[in-house]
């Protein structure tokens, strides 16, 4: 199986397994159609930020998350809100178990490192954002390195600073113009940032940029965010 | 407000939700200002539609209507019937504008939190296809209706949606139906939909700003 059928099919049976949620659109009782999903709707992915292959295990059925640049982040699935989301990262031999419960129009990101005593490591990433805006782009940083005190998204030549001083497992998101420009993660000089590729920025997308240890630095993992349709 | 011919020689596809789905609602007025325009038109609406229904295929469960050019509107009440997909509807048509109606079956009327997140997916899923073709398109949003019906639309949930739609829905240009008209102005039959009156005072303005907009944005054959 390729890649790209592999993350399709994971990604629909995470959708089917852990949600079970949305449908074509059908009228609610009472009234001629529905206005938006009628109890809300909350957005779940997994991002592999290890060396290798990480499996995602719902009750009801398995995604595999690889290590290329291109599949190592899931969608945004769409989850109902309110209900308690159980399952398990493995990582190797090691197991992490997951246990979730989102709230309406929340964004939740676990992340899967291998670091940790056991060897790997969930860090779970929350947003409710309210920065939607088909003008601009959305650039979220994301820092899953314990050992990086202050994850800074620095852009151009002179390393101006985007995003500032993120805390380990924590998240800061910023609007900016879709250009084209370098883009790094720095952990304290902003000369040594690692590169964080994303290319030409498009208008009215969102972006997620990655810091996880590597060694004694760190490495940067950048994605577009992707987030699948939800019918209510 | 007077009318000019800067639409002459425009094809101009419309789509949207329930309320292109009667004779009498937009699928008559709109349709018609633009026609007197000197455009050629082609409208399609469906009832209950989200803007990803007409990206990714569905079914509608309380009808469809189209009219195509001058003739009258082919309305189908069946209670399950496939979506119209939009890439579909502009290879039939060819438009050099595209004009979108909707905001009603994505506010969210009723709910305590508004699923911004949500709409945007739906929104920018539409938009994309649209920009794709490098089509120029403008968003027509909801108007005001009324309060305390079973549709639960207030004014500033439909506030909400028309600001919210004015920054999500580029590269389309949006137009604001709440600047159209006062709180209560436009009466409903049922909270939602206007009376017949109120979609001609809708559509009159709608092709009104279409027409103020079009040198602007749309492509000349």
């Amino acid at each position: 199986m390729t890649l790209p059928s592999r993350r399709i099919v994971g990604g629909l049976a995470l959708l089917a397994g852990i949600a079970l949620y949305g449908n074509t659109a059908v009228a609610a009782e009472g009234k001629l159609y529905p206005s938006g999903p009628p109890n809300g709707v909350a957005y779940l992915r997994f991002v592999n930020l290890a060396p290798q292959e990480v499996t995602i295990t719902s009750p009801a059925a398995k995604l595999a998350l690889p290590t290329d640049e291109a599949h190592r982040a899931g969608e945004f699935d769409p989850v109902p809100p309110g209900v308690a989301l159980t399952g398990s990262a493995q990582l190797g031999e090691a197991t992490k178990p997951i246990n979730l419960t989102l709230a309406a129009n929340e964004f939740a990101t676990v992340a899967v490192s291998a670091d940790g005593a056991d060897g790997v490591t969930l860090t779970v990433f929350r947003e409710t954002p309210s920065d939607f805006n088909a003008l601009k782009s959305s650039i979220g940083l994301f820092n899953a390195d314990k050992g990086c005190e202050k994850a800074q998204l620095v852009a151009g030549d002179n390393h101006q600073t985007v995003i500032p001083d993120i805390a380990p497992g924590a998240t800061g998101r910023r609007l900016v113009n879709p250009v084209n420009v370098a883009l790094g993660v720095a952990c304290g000089d902003p000369a040594q940032a690692v590169p964080a590729k994303l290319g030409q920025l498009s208008a009215g997308d969102r972006y997620s940029v990655f810091v996880v240890a590597k060694g004694s630095g760190h490495d940067v993992v950048a994605v577009r965010d992707e987030q699948a349709p939800f019918r209510p | 407000m007077t009318m000019s011919a800067l639409l002459a020689g425009l094809t101009i596809l419309v789509i949207g939700d329930s309320h292109m789905v009667t004779n009498g609602y937009l699928i008559t007025t709109l349709h018609d200002k633009l026609i007197e325009q000197g455009a050629t038109v082609d409208t399609y609406g469906m009832c209950g539609a989200n803007a990803g229904d007409w990206v990714y295929p569905a079914t509608v469960s309380c009808g469809k209507a189209e009219r195509v050019g001058k003739e009258s509107p082919d309305i189908d009440r069946k209670p399950s019937t496939p979506t119209y997909q939009v890439d579909a509807l502009i290879a039939k048509s060819h438009p050099n504008l595209i004009v979108i109606e909707m905001g009603d079956t994505m506010a969210g009327y009723g709910q305590h939190d508004f699923p911004q997140a949500w709409i945007y997916q739906q929104v920018h899923a539409l938009t994309g296809r649209i920009a794709a073709q490098n089509i120029p398109c403008v968003w027509v949003g909801p108007p005001w209706g009324s309060e305390g019906s079973s549709y639960h639309k207030t004014f500033d949930r439909v506030k909400e949606m028309s600001e919210f739609l004015a920054t999500a829905v580029a590269p389309c240009r949006f137009i604001d139906s709440t600047q159209f008209s006062k709180q209560g102005e436009w009466p409903t039959i049922d909270g939602q939909h206007l009376t017949n009156a109120g979609y001609k005072a809708w559509g009159a303005d709608i092709a009104a700003s279409i027409d103020q907009l079009a040198p602007q944005v749309a492509k000349r054959p």
